[in-house]
């Protein structure tokens, strides 16, 4: 992106009410940074506006002190050397002698435990992200630029002891080495522009670095599954031909960036990846080839495996129903464009990458764009186990149009668990919020600020459901905010992952706040979306739901519609719910 | 291609889009608050990307004004002066 796209992109920015406010805490004169940064922000949330205010020059500290008052803040700390101690950039001038060095250790430690002091609690109630010092030290040392002098070595040292506790307090860290594939060290610095006009960043590295930050505060929304082909893109070698013995993913056979493919396959897939095979080929061939001892992606790692002669697109199309996501959560990964223009031809929306057996530019290329694609900042408890509850919803899924049977969900053994402290529930809930399409209320997504300020809301009524039968543990599958008024309950969000779909679970919710809350009625603030559809006809089925208009259950209505439930519930209550729950309903009830 | 002037009157309308297009070639730091230092450097900015040449930063302080600025540019301009 260049300035002039840039000012574009913020200059098109549409005007609302709820801005998306970001913070800017860097000790040099922000301007290109914070142009590119609000026009990066700007491109992720294109429907909000993003205002990006910086703070004074060269008080970072009193930047993020300042910020420290907000309620929410989204904060983005752009620390260099000069922050830590000025003599360490170029715009401070000052004798060297020997007692110098030794004097700047000291300052940059002080500084640092001074700054992860100020950050570790404003970590609690917003999103910080930061990047550690990008730009060289000036040349203070008395090693020549070859050697890494012990003094340099101990103030780097500093900088990473400083990155893993910033971490570990939950502020995000830019991880320099991507950073360096954008943005050269040898073309970051311009020292003209930092003298005359205290910019120190050249534009090419404040574009990367802005764009770096911009990703960090706004995360792309991770793909949820990978449908793979088998020859010449699992393994090497057509499996048909050679038979299972014949197909290599090793150094030896020079088929090692197969093996790369399938380490990141599997190591996906322990992350709660959902990982499919579509491939032409006869089955029980790849059921041995599978069986080989040497196998990085085992099969058990592997959901559905769609191997036979037919269409691929029809393959995509039953892992996709088993998996039951939408399809710009997938991707697939084939070596053969013509499949892939088959596929995406039927499947509009689906990302298609070609495995390129024997370029390995273009295969480091493939395995870093879908470890990107992927990528999330936390692994939660949800992600190991989504394969198995997958199988089991697969066991459990009543085929479309047939009525689920009363004897086998009264066999389920289902255990539904409520929690209302948001607190307690960790990143999972909006996790949840941020990525449901089918059975949400609104299609409303928020920031981690914007969240966090909604739960610590005296009126919020939070639930996270966590649900269990004998065919698995689905862990947390669903999320309700809303917010009490006297004998109603206004729902804000509601969501639940189709995972969980065909259970009941929707209805064990609503049950459960009409008995917890003592609430006569609930509303929902029900907004029709692209993707919404199977919780709008849930909504029909309840109340006569006029979209774009709040939706009314009543207790009495509830009780008419509401199928006969099975579930065992078990309750955890925060101390707060008490004092929430005394409405002159309560009292009658 | 469009003139030297005309492109340089883009220049401003992105920086300064609150300027009319007539205004622009009448416009200076003394009558357009928004020209503070920061949209200096955001105009210099523009106009190298929109010219393919790097401007100096020491020019700057002369750069005062829309006829100051396409002056510069002509001479830095490798075309052949098509400007006004």
């Amino acid at each position: 992106m260049n300035i002039t796209q840039a000012l574009e992109i913020i200059r098109n920015s549409p005007k609302g009410p709820r801005p998306f406010d970001v913070t800017l805490a860097c000790g040099f004169t922000p301007l290109h940074l914070q142009t590119f940064l609000a026009a990066y922000l700007q491109r992720a949330l294109p429907e909000r506006e993003v205002k990006v205010t910086p703070g004074l020059f060269g008080s970072l500290v009193d930047t993020v002190k300042e910020c420290s008052r907000n309620e929410s803040p989204n904060l983005v700390i752009a620390l260099e050397w000069a922050d830590l101690d000025l003599r360490l950039g170029y715009r401070a001038f000052h004798v060297w002698d020997s007692g110098t060095v030794p004097e700047l250790i000291a300052t940059s430690e002080k500084s640092l435990e001074n700054l992860l002091r100020i950050l570790e609690p404003l970590a609690t109630k917003g999103r910080i992200v930061l990047s550690t010092p990008t730009l060289p030290i000036a040349p203070i040392f008395h090693t020549n630029s070859w050697y890494l002098s012990e003094s340099e070595a101990v103030l780097q040292a500093e900088v990473r002891e400083f990155e893993r506790k910033a971490i570990q307090a939950g502020i995000s860290v830019v991880n320099e080495m991507k950073l360096a594939t954008l943005s050269p060290s040898a073309t970051r610095y311009d020292l003209k522009s930092d003298l005359l006009l205290g910019i120190p960043y050249s534009l090419t590295h404040a574009d990367a670095l802005a764009q770096a930050l911009a990703q960090l505060m706004h995360p792309c929304t991770p793909k949820k599954g990978i449908i793979t082909d088998l020859d010449d893109t699992l393994w090497a070698g057509l499996v048909g031909e050679v038979g299972a013995e014949g197909v290599h993913w090793d150094l030896e056979h020079h088929a090692g960036l197969h093996g790369h493919y399938q380490m990141l396959l599997a190591s996906l897939s322990y992350a709660g990846v959902l990982v499919g095979v579509a491939s032409k080929n006869d089955p029980e061939i790849v059921e041995k080839a599978f069986k080989r001892n040497d196998i990085l992606l085992r099969s058990e790692r592997i959901f559905p495996m769609e191997v036979h002669w037919h269409a691929k697109s029809g393959s995509v199309s039953r892992i996709l129903k088993a998996w039951n996501i939408s399809v710009d959560a997938v991707v697939f990964v084939d070596d053969n464009p013509a499949e892939l223009a088959e596929v995406a031809a039927v499947h509009s929306g689906i990302e298609c990458i070609q495995f390129p057996t024997r370029d390995y530019a273009a295969g480091l290329q493939v395995l870093l764009r879908l470890r990107d694609l992927y990528g999330k900042e936390r692994l939660r408890a949800e992600d190991a186990v989504r394969l198995k509850s997958i199988r089991a919803s697969g066991e459990f899924r009543a085929e479309e149009g047939e009525e689920i049977s009363e004897e086998f969900l009264k066999q389920a053994n289902a255990v539904v668990e409520f929690d209302d402290r948001p607190s307690e529930a960790g990143a999972r809930p909006l996790e949840l919020v941020n990525k449901t399409n089918q059975f949400n209320l609104n299609g409303i997504r928020y920031t981690e600020s914007e969240w966090r300020a909604e739960a610590s809301r005296p009126d919020c009524c939070f639930l996270v459901v966590d649900y269990r039968d004998r065919f698995g543990i689905l862990g947390k599958i669903s999320v309700l905010l809303g917010f009490l008024d006297a004998e109603c309950l206004r729902v804000r969000t509601w969501v639940m992952s189709c995972r969980a779909f065909g259970r009941r679970i929707e209805y064990q919710c609503l049950q459960t706040l009409f008995e917890r809350y003592a609430i006569r009625a609930i509303e929902f603030e029900l907004i029709a979306t692209e993707k919404n559809g199977p919780l709008r006809k849930f909504m029909t089925s309840l109340i006569d739901a006029r979209i774009g208009q709040t939706a009314v259950l009543t207790r009495e209505r509830f009780a008419q519609v509401c199928p006969p439930l099975y579930h065992t519930t078990t309750e955890t209550r925060s101390s707060s719910l008490d004092a929430k729950n005394k409405g002159p309903l309560s009292e009658v009830l | 291609m469009p003139k030297t002037k005309d492109r340089l009157v883009k220049c401003f309308e992105i920086v300064f889009p609150q300027l009319e297009r007539a205004e622009i070639p009448e416009a200076s730091q003394a009558n357009v608050t928004a020209w503070d230092s920061i949209a200096a450097i955001t105009l210099v900015n523009v106009i190298e990307d929109e010219f393919g040449f790097t401007m100096d930063l020491e020019a700057l302080p002369e750069l005062y004004s829309f006829e100051r600025i396409l002056a510069y540019v002509n001479t830095l301009n490798l075309a052949p002066s098509e400007n006004n």
